[in-house]
């Protein structure tokens, strides 16, 4: 259990956020649901958000975003409510048209 | 009221605007407007009567402003002067003037108007006149080209004329060309197949034309510089030549048109050379005073035309302009400036011409009796009379008036009779200040030769509107006679009152030929059981033209309107004739004799088409009277025609005509006029207005008058002469005069043949040297290409277009596979793109920057 | 004397609480566990939305796993982000997510089984993209780890030793320096509890000022702007949300 004496750092961080990202953009990937879909969008918000955090937190280093960094997160946050209600709708409209929530039965861009 | 003046020309200005509107709404919208249009009539319309209530509402606004002076009395003492002539019978109009001037001194705010003199008797103020500036298209150093206005009476009164005449020929028009509202077959042409035409109706098209026509004429009264006026002289021409041509279809009609426009360019050509005078001389197209700088001064380069040729300190008499006689002096100019010892400065040079101006003008310098600029003066002159010859169907350019009747019968009315070919007129007596003595001589010549070659022609003519047509050519000669013998009051009141007698005749004319479908008069007759209402205003402007009156002498004048007009030009003839006695006595009997061959044709008119018995019983039985919105029109216009000229309109509170057209008498026309280079002397007009002159011109006038009407009465009444025979036995003169004078005929010898030769001889030219030489050009060429396509184009050039084509085709296809529609393989391609990004950027900072 | 000295070990004590200060060689680091913590769950439930296929468990994982995001958050010392990752998020979005599997959640498509091409190519991608994701965030031996506690230890030693100091010289508590106590205050306020300033200077900044720099080059760049093209933004997509899902006849002629 050494590592849990040592000081985490930035780049525990980032790991974390990074993973959620990847989690998220797999998730958007693979996903058949509408609403997996959706979920994924938020995983990758947060992972971001989280690297927006990390580096905004002035117990890493030195010369940190600072409130900049908490602005931008707090920005994504209301940005993400956002885009939850709309994809959301998206997604209902999407189930009134087709009676179905398989984004595989939406072929309308095919070329 | 008098607050009200500076809006005049806000007013006047939408007067002109809303035809112009409405040309635009029918021009973009006509044939959504109504079902086939119809619509397109109540736009017109209502457009030409909005421009008639503006009229109305400005002419209330200016005379109550501007008192109408009385028209000249009569002199007692014929025997004086010139020089003192006007001490007595003017005294009663200075002070009118002064007056006028006192209390609307500050009226023109942008414009500027009367800077009368108020010294002493010898020069009365010139007629009061709003002058300014609508819009400056451009400024060149001093001189600027604007969208002026110069409104006095002669302007409100062609307001009122020319949109009353025009709204009751839309009314009129809107019945008439009924038959455009349907598709129409025109069984006067033939297609290739031996069918008759049939085309859909273009009845919005019509009132189309007849808007832009108005606008144009409306904004040609109003226009304050010549450069403004020949802009919309080319805008009626053009207004002209679509109405002329309407059924383009016919082969006539179109011809018509062409002839029409072609013969104008002729006087129009004219027409700029002597705008080019003009501007080169004087560098300024306004006609009245502008003052451009608002500061109350008159700089002297914000005189206009009228106050350079006729300057108050010459007590208004004509001179020729400083700058003409330096445009006709440049070469004494450059012999001061190279003789000169020691070479003199500018400032002094400058002064020494402007010492010697005075003597080039008079050619009193020494040595050199020339006098400078006063043929400009007269060339410009003529120049611009030109245009109003070409305009106005004048001797040597009338030719195409009757053919303009190809047109439908409103336009005739309305364009050629009672305001388009009026514009000429109105353009010299708008211009009147400018016109030496010498021009005025050109224009009664051309005017007396029109009005009888004009006559003469309409006594044999069969057709119904060329009678009319040739009888427009007629009168409109009478004006010019009138203006070039300096009755201006007189030729511009039967300006006037010729506007609404012939309207109305020619709207009569086109009822008829309604009803019966024909315009040949031989095949009418009887007419006046069927159509009473159309056969009684004809009769009326019948009379008005033959200008029917008591005569002065007995004491109390009265008569239809034409009586009041006609006198007056056969008085100013007389009184002309008094101070020129060659001149005049040929001058006054053409205008007599003119007078009673109108009398005559015009009820032979009459006669043949109303009276008699029917001719053609299949056609009678046809007949028909027109509907109300077409017959209404005639009656207004008639009672128009009685008594638009009559004086009593005093006595109820309105401005008689004659006072209102007394009032715009430009500056300087109240007195004589002699002649520099010809013995010609233009006597003043209230030398007409003397019982001397009055009693045996009245008694001459309407002993013509009703010698015509009897004549045609013995021919055609009461058939006591035969006429065939009086033509069998006159044939050369008959056959003569049945060929128009065989003018057509002439020029086409003397312009259209050798064009044609001069063509020919170039066509041929052109197909045996310069076309075989660019065929072998093109030939070469084409040879050359052959080889350069073979190597070069097919392989190289389209090789690589062809690839590039076909690759960008070929890779669309392979794209277009990727595209399959599904979301989450879209998403798929976003992630492998940032990983491949990723992958770059890593290897692009690590590996190649180090 | 006494007092200010007792005063200055209770402190103590709560940093060694709170672990934030570096605590003995061996000893837990407290900050270190309760990151991890967090970290893992957040990181093993985001997994486990990936994983399952079940709609309703999907979405109660991602309430988990975004919870203890805002445990991250925390730790990294955003605590006003952090809370609003809470109640944003866990309560209205996700909230939101539910209502959203709840109205669509029929028998045929509570689980859609994804394809196992998509599996492999999915995992592929994403496994090469986490791979560098974590191999750029390790990439800088500077960010590994952090002496920041340390750096505040020692601060916070050095200023106790100085008051230390001035006590042992003789004076009374009213005559140390009050610059030296405010800079004690500031140290112990950060040691207790981060930096609770923050919820202040962001609502600042939310009207326009930055409280939180002198710097000459931020100016007035505060995010008044921002904040109110953003509450448009919300206006906007809420009506628009609402006009997007309002009820409407069903079309069937689109069915396959």
């Amino acid at each position: 259990m050494g590592f849990l004496s040592e000081p985490v750092g930035l780049s525990h961080y980032l790991a974390v956020g990074a993973f959620m990202f990847v989690m998220g953009a797999v998730c958007m990937a693979t996903k058949r649901n509408t609403l997996g879909i959706l979920m994924g969008v938020e995983l990758i918000l947060n992972g971001a958000n989280i690297n927006f955090l990390a580096f905004a937190s002035p117990y890493f280093r030195e010369d940190n975003l600072g409130l900049d960094g908490h602005m931008l997160a707090l920005f994504v946050i209301v940005l993400a409510a956002a885009e939850a209600a709309v994809a959301l709708a998206i997604a209902l409209n999407f189930y009134n048209n087709h009676a179905t929530i398989d984004v595989d039965r939406a072929s309308e861009l095919r070329g | 009221m008098g607050a009200l003046e500076p809006y005049l020309p806000i007013l006047l200005g939408w007067a002109v605007l809303l035809p112009l509107a409405s040309f635009f709404i029918i021009l973009l919208f006509g044939n959504k407007l109504g079902s086939h249009g119809i619509g397109g009539s109540y736009v017109a319309t209502g457009a030409i009567i909005g421009s008639g209530l503006l009229s109305l509402l400005s002419a209330g606004i200016w005379f109550a402003n501007h008192t109408t002076p009385e028209p000249h009395h009569a002199h007692d003492d014929h025997a004086q002067h010139a020089a003192d002539h006007h001490d007595d019978d003017h005294h009663a109009e200075e002070e009118h003037a002064d007056e006028e001037h006192a209390t609307e001194g500050h009226a023109g705010e942008e414009g500027h108007d009367d800077h009368a003199a108020h010294d002493d008797h010898h020069a009365p103020a010139p007629p009061p006149a709003l002058t300014g500036t609508w819009y400056t298209l451009g400024t060149f150093y001093d001189a600027d080209i604007s969208v002026n206005y110069y409104i006095d009476s002669l302007t409100i009164l062609m307001f009122c004329m020319v949109t009353f005449i025009a709204t009751c020929i839309h009314f009129y028009a809107s019945g008439y060309m009924h038959d455009e509202l349907h598709d129409i077959t025109d069984h006067e042409v033939t297609m290739a197949d031996g069918k008759d035409l049939k085309r859909p109706g273009r009845y919005h098209r019509f009132f189309q034309a007849l808007s832009l026509f108005c606008f144009s004429m409306l904004g040609l009264v109003v226009a304050g510089n010549i450069a403004m006026t020949f802009i919309f002289w080319e805008l009626v021409g053009i207004c002209s030549y679509f109405l002329i041509g309407f059924y383009v279809e016919r082969k006539s009609a179109s011809t018509a048109a062409n002839k029409a426009f072609i013969v104008n360019r002729v006087g129009d050509f004219g027409m700029l050379i002597g705008l080019m005078i003009l501007w080169a001389g004087l560098g300024t197209f306004n006609f009245g005073d502008i003052d451009r700088s608002g500061d109350g001064e008159l700089a002297a380069t914000e005189r206009g035309l009228f106050s350079q040729v006729r300057p108050e300190e010459n007590g208004f008499a004509l001179q020729v302009p400083d700058g003409l006689v330096l445009l006709g002096a440049q070469d004494r100019v450059e012999n001061l400036a190279i003789t000169s010892d020691p070479p003199l400065s500018g400032d002094a040079l400058r002064a020494e011409v402007a010492a010697m101006i005075p003597q080039w003008r008079e050619g009193t310098a020494e040595g050199d009796p020339t006098r400078y600029g006063s043929i400009l003066l007269i060339v410009a002159g003529v120049g611009i009379f030109c245009g109003c010859v070409g305009k106005s169907a004048q001797f040597p350019l009338h030719v195409w008036l009757p053919d303009a009747m190809e047109g439908p019968t409103p336009v005739s009315a309305l364009v050629h009779s009672a305001t388009m070919v009026a514009a000429g007129v109105f353009l010299v007596a708008r211009f009147f200040p400018v016109f030496a003595p010498e021009v005025l001589l050109i224009i009664a010549c051309s005017g007396c030769i029109t009005l009888f070659i004009g006559a003469s022609i309409a006594i044999v003519a069969t057709d119904i509107k060329r009678v009319l047509a040739y009888s427009t050519v007629s009168q409109l000669g009478y004006m010019m006679l009138s203006l070039g013998v300096g009755g201006w009051a007189g030729g511009v009141m039967h300006l006037v009152t010729h506007a609404f007698f012939k309207s109305l005749l020619f709207m009569c004319s086109g009822s008829v030929i309604h009803a019966v479908h024909t315009n040949d008069m031989g095949q009418m007759g009887g007419l006046r059981h069927k159509m009473p209402y159309t056969a009684y205003t004809m009769l009326v402007g019948c009379l008005a033209i033959a200008g029917i009156g008591i005569p002065s002498v007995f004491g109390f004048p009265l008569g239809l309107s034409g009586y009041y007009s006609k006198d007056a030009i056969l008085e100013q003839v007389f009184s002309f004739r008094n101070e020129n006695p060659m001149w005049g006595s040929i001058f006054f009997a053409f205008a007599a004799g003119g007078a009673a061959m109108t009398a005559f044709y015009m009820f032979r008119m009459w006669y043949l088409t109303f009276a008699g018995e029917p001719r053609n019983q299949k056609k009678y039985d046809h007949a028909h009277e027109s509907p109300k919105v077409m017959y209404v029109p005639l009656v207004i216009l008639a009672a128009m025609a009685v008594v638009v000229a009559w004086p009593a309109w005093d006595w109820v509170g309105m401005p008689s005509l004659s006072r209102v057209i007394e009032q715009a008498r430009p500056a300087g026309i109240w007195q004589d006029m002699v002649g520099g280079t010809w013995a010609v002397t233009m006597p003043e007009e209230s030398k007409g207005h003397v019982d001397a002159v009055k009693t045996p011109v009245g008694l001459i006038a309407i002993a013509t008058a009703l010698g015509g009407i009897l004549l045609a009465s013995v021919f055609y009444l009461w058939r006591k002469l035969d006429p065939a025979e009086t033509r069998a036995s006159f044939a050369p003169i008959y056959n003569f005069l049945v060929h128009k004078w065989y003018f057509d005929e002439l020029y086409h010898t003397i312009f259209v043949r050798p064009t044609h030769v001069i063509a020919w001889c170039a066509s041929t030219f052109d197909k045996q040297v310069i076309d075989r030489f660019l065929d072998w050009l093109a030939y070469a060429a084409k040879a050359v290409a052959g080889v350069v396509d073979r190597w070069f184009d097919q392989t190289s050039v389209d090789g690589a277009v062809n690839w590039f084509a076909a690759s960008m085709y070929g890779l669309g296809r392979n794209i277009r596979v990727v595209q399959t529609g599904s979301a989450r393989q879209y998403v798929m391609f976003i992630l492998v793109g940032m990983v491949g990004l990723f992958l770059i950027v890593s290897f692009w900072t690590y590996a190649v920057a180090g | 004397m006494n007092q200010v000295a007792s005063g200055l070990v209770t402190s103590q004590w709560n940093i060694a609480t709170l672990g934030l200060l570096a605590a003995s060689d061996g000893a837990i680091n407290w900050h270190t566990l309760f990151f991890f913590i967090f970290a893992l769950t957040a990181c093993g439930f985001a997994l486990a939305v990936l994983v399952s296929s079940h709609v309703v468990r999907m979405a109660f994982f991602l309430i988990v796993s975004l919870s203890a995001a805002s445990g991250v958050m925390f730790t990294s010392g955003a605590h006003f982000v952090g809370t609003m990752q809470l109640l944003i998020y866990v309560g209205g979005t996700v909230v939101l997510l539910i209502f959203g599997v709840m109205l669509t959640a029929q028998e045929a498509f509570i689980t859609l089984k994804t394809k196992a091409g998509d599996w492999v190519l999915g995992i592929l991608v994403g496994g090469t993209l986490l791979a560098l994701l974590v191999q750029v965030a390790f990439l800088d031996p500077t960010w590994h780890s952090t002496d920041y506690q340390q750096r505040l230890a020692a601060q916070h030693e050095a200023v106790t030793e100085e008051l230390r100091q001035e006590l042992l010289a003789g004076r009374d508590r009213s005559e140390l320096s009050p610059e030296t106590l405010q800079k004690l205050a500031d140290l112990e306020s950060e040691i207790a509890s981060g930096f609770p300033e923050n919820v202040g200077r962001i609502g600042l900044a939310l009207v326009g000022v930055r409280a939180d720099t002198t710097d000459e080059s931020v100016g007035l760049a505060g995010y008044l702007l921002p904040f109110e093209i953003v509450s448009v933004h919300l206006v906007v997509v809420l009506v628009g949300a609402a006009y997007l899902a309002r009820a409407k006849r069903r079309r069937t002629d689109l069915i396959e």
